[in-house]
């Protein structure tokens, strides 16, 4: 091609690529709750029974300890992390309080339907200081939940249980067409969980909360097929630009 | 479970409204859906004991007055005499017995029992097993009904570890494996302990005399067997939650009475093994560690209040938990009882304020580098981790979700030349993927390293200056090259031989670990932003796509931005894109050549010859009305 001088040539247009959808969700969470003073750690998809669950107050009879529930690998001596609590706990053995934690990543649960998939991804956060309670947790849930959805939105806080919370709540927003959709998951650290990492109790509590990426993502994209978001097809990701 | 909205509210004198119940639930944390005035319910693991009339009542105590009236057998009872043998204490630390016969099988139901067939529309089995199953509704205790004329022997409840046939009540013939707490008669399984009675000793129609047992059975012993044998079992449900270790006796004596509301009873006695006496949980009262963890202020006379409306006892400065609460232990658990009481959503918000961290310079390497492949039209992918087919040292999966998801991928080049493929498959001439992950192998050990992977194939991009250079080791080292000079990177070009496809435009990829890049990459300007906003998905179309190329010659080259603006910007249901793929201006004759590319697909149809021509022509009409501008060939 030979390059035309002073002659008005079309706009050379070149396509950019995307960063995946999910991955874009993730990391706009995770700057949001940096920016609230979170600091993020990381730690591995393969994990111990001691971390995913012990120190976490899962007991050996919950349910998710199952087979049919859990990945196992190398003859049950690890299993792919169910959620990424076990970094927190990683984090909070590793640093004494006051401390913020956040991580994000893929997280492995036995499952495989429209709605379910064997892989997906959470962030969560943790705050462990002198005094902090339910109170407080409401205000950063609703900070978190204005920044995604806008001020506008409706939400409920119910009461739920997860082993390593206590309180537990689970948070919904209302949809447009009047629903109410579950968003997250949160509650105060069971005084458990604090002790099985060396934390005093007595002087600490702290607040958790933790989020599926593929939900919320689905909800801000309209995406309805959660399968969508790995089929790794060009058509799809290039509209997330 | 579903329980009907007129179960509960025959024992709630004020009559609150189905609407005024389900707020009620949800505020205690008992999520569900209501039809045709049932309730649906959806309870959290830790609460076993709201698994029935009785246990969701006692919930909303807190909010309602409750009148329990229920008639209970309050008789001196004989003791009854049975050869019965408990080899696993431990796990079944207390189990009733209660003998039972009746002078005749009630062909009608009355009262609750008739209810709970009828409101819940369920079907009914026989007498004694019917009577076990409303009372499992109303108690949240489930019972087991034997026929007493077939435990012809000692009755034995153990722990075993062998392969043994057993036979549910229901028919179903399964093996039993490792280990299984079970009732044995004679040797041979008759009881599934917690989960299902077997066939032989079930009662029918015809029974008249019952041997109904009350056990309380550890949940550890009870998870996962339903999924394992694939039974459906409401008992079961149940125990794994827990019940209540004392009600055992309290429910036999309910079972009595509903019997002789239907018929005569002629004999009857019971017995009751009680292993180890359950100590009570007592909590020292401390409204300030409550107020504390909730962030309110209320006074120690409401607090205790609200908890012996909910069934907790005040013992001098404990709180004693009742024994149908496994799941308090402690202060917070208190603090959630009381949260609950007042509605999470009445805790007023009090302000955080976490402490700003330093470390904010997170994986910007890593960043840059996803940024950097952005820019040069690479897609960002996300795949499983599971494959059929590993190299030696992959992680093996225990329990797969199927062969061909065994193990865990030790390279993430194959899955990105999966999606390559898929991508060709859906006429994509151009595709450029990425992605980043932690990938991990085993070899004395559990190793985990962070990756990068590229895979290229076919145009470099589709724009007048790309569209005919074809991606290639060249193509990327250069691009590479650029902004890392000082590194060297190892283009590979995977083999298209044993690849099912008919493309033949190499396959360009690199995989390389995130650490092995150096900080000269955290120099680079990227000019691809995140997007501003999150847009909203277009359904995707599955359909074939048609392509139709346009080439102009312009003499009057001051018309192309007009040209351009016209093709760039049309609109039409069945035009996916339209490109420029060819510019060319030729100094001497002064003509400029502009070829555009438009991609034809639907939605919904597969476009036929006809609908395609109609916009194409309308294109090259529209184009043609403006000044210079010619179409060779056509006039």
């Amino acid at each position: 091609m030979s390059k035309p001088k002073g002659i008005l040539s079309p706009k050379l247009v070149k396509d950019r690529g995307s960063l995946h959808p999910i991955n874009y969700m993730k990391d706009s969470i995770m700057d949001l709750l940096v920016s609230f003073g979170f600091e993020i750690i990381d730690g591995p998809e393969i994990e111990s029974e001691e971390f995913n669950f012990d120190m976490l107050n899962i007991r050996k009879s919950h349910p998710a300890r199952q087979m049919h529930d859990t990945f196992y690998v190398e003859r049950k001596s690890n299993l792919l992390r169910t959620h990424t609590s076990p970094v927190q706990i990683r984090g909070m053995l590793e640093k004494k309080p006051p401390l913020a934690f956040i991580s994000g990543g893929k997280v492995f649960r036995k499952d495989d339907d429209a709605t379910h998939l064997p892989m997906f991804h959470q962030v969560e956060g943790i705050y462990v200081d002198e005094n902090v309670s339910f109170s407080q947790l409401k205000d950063l849930i609703y900070k978190i939940i204005y920044s995604l959805f806008g001020e506008d939105v409706e939400l409920r806080f119910r009461p739920s249980y997860f082993p390593f919370t206590e309180p537990s709540a689970e948070v919904d927003i209302l949809s447009k067409e009047g629903k109410w959709l579950e968003i997250l998951g949160c509650g105060l650290v069971n005084p458990v969980v604090l002790e099985n990492c060396n934390i005093d109790y007595k002087i600490y509590s702290g607040l958790a909360f933790g989020l599926g990426i593929e939900r919320i993502a689905m909800l801000k994209h309209g995406v309805t097929d959660i399968r969508e978001f790995y089929k790794s097809n060009l058509d799809f990701l290039s509209q997330f630009k | 479970m579903k329980i009907a909205y007129n179960h509960l509210v025959q024992y709630m004198p004020g009559n609150p409204t189905i609407e005024e119940i389900s707020d009620s639930l949800f505020q205690l944390g008992h999520e569900h859906e209501i039809e045709d005035n049932i309730f649906d319910m959806e309870f959290t693991p830790n609460r076993g004991d709201c698994l029935s009339i009785n246990g969701l009542l006692r919930d909303l105590a807190v909010f309602y007055s409750i009148d329990l009236n229920q008639e209970i057998y309050n008789e001196k009872l004989n003791e009854l005499n049975i050869d019965f043998k408990n080899q696993s204490e431990k796990i079944c630390p207390k189990i009733s017995f209660l003998k039972l016969e009746i002078d005749k099988v009630p062909e009608l139901y009355k009262n609750s029992l008739e209810g709970y067939f009828t409101d819940l529309s369920l079907s009914k089995n026989n007498f004694f097993s019917d009577v076990s199953n409303y009372l499992s509704y109303e108690t949240g205790q489930p019972t087991h009904c034997y026929d007493a004329d077939s435990i012809n022997g000692e009755l034995i409840f153990h722990e075993i570890d062998k392969q043994e046939e057993f036979e549910t009540l229901l028919g179903k013939k399964i093996t039993l494996k490792d280990k299984n707490a079970v009732f044995s008669l004679n040797n041979k399984v008759i009881n599934l302990a917690g989960i299902m009675g077997g066939k032989s000793t079930a009662c029918t129609a015809h029974t008249k005399t019952v041997l109904v047992e009350c056990a309380y059975f550890k949940p550890e012993v009870i998870i996962g067997k339903c999924i394992k044998y694939d039974i459906k079992s409401e008992a079961a449900h149940k125990f794994e939650r827990g019940v209540d270790q004392h009600s055992q006796d309290k429910v036999l004596r309910r079972f009595i009475q509903v019997v002789s509301d239907h018929a005569n009873i002629k004999e009857m006695s019971i017995v009751t093994y009680n292993y180890k006496e359950n100590q009570d949980i007592k909590i020292p009262i401390n409204v300030n560690k409550i107020n504390e963890i909730i962030g309110i202020n209320i006074n120690e006379n409401d607090y205790l209040n609200y908890l012996t409306k909910l069934g907790f006892a005040i013992e001098e400065n404990f709180v004693v938990v009742p024994s149908f609460r496994s799941d308090i232990k402690t202060q917070n658990d208190l603090a959630e009882e009381v949260a609950r009481v007042i509605g999470y959503d009445n805790i007023l918000i009090e302000e955080i304020n976490i402490p700003k961290n330093v470390n904010l310079n997170y994986k910007d390497i890593e960043n840059k580098l996803r940024f950097f492949l952005l820019d040069n039209g690479f897609y960002e992918v996300i795949n499983s981790p599971f494959v059929g087919i590993a190299s030696k040292e992959a992680i093996k999966v225990d329990n797969p979700l199927d062969s061909n998801k065994a193990f865990l991928r030790t390279n993430l080049t194959d899955s990105l030349v999966e999606n390559l493929l898929f991508n060709e498959r859906r006429q994509k001439d151009s595709v450029k993927l990425f992605e980043i992950s932690d990938i991990y192998s085993s070899k004395n050990g559990i190793h985990k390293k962070r990756v990068l992977s590229i895979v290229a194939s076919g145009r470099v991009g589709l724009n007048y200056q790309d569209f005919s250079k074809k991606i290639d080791k060249k193509y990327l080292t250069a691009m590479f090259q650029e902004i890392l000079p000082n590194e060297v990177f190892d283009f590979q070009i995977i083999s298209r031989e044993t690849l099912d496809t008919k493309i033949k435009s190499e396959i360009i990829a690199l995989e390389v670990d995130i650490e092995k890049f150096t900080d000269d990459i955290l120099n680079y300007k990227e000019s691809s932003k995140p997007p501003d906003k999150f847009v909203q998905f277009n359904p995707i179309s599955d359909l074939p796509s048609s392509i139709k190329d346009i080439s102009y010659s312009i003499k009057n080259f001051n018309k192309i931005p007009e040209l351009e603006k016209l093709l760039l910007s049309y609109k039409s249901d069945i035009v996916k894109n339209i490109f420029i793929f060819d510019y060319f201006h030729n100094k001497k004759t002064q003509e400029t050549k502009i070829g555009f590319r438009i991609i034809f697909q639907s939605i919904d149809t597969t476009l036929t010859a006809e609908e395609i021509e109609l916009v194409y022509n309308d294109l090259i009409n529209k184009s043609l009305k403006i000044e210079g501008i010619a179409i060779p060939g056509i006039h």
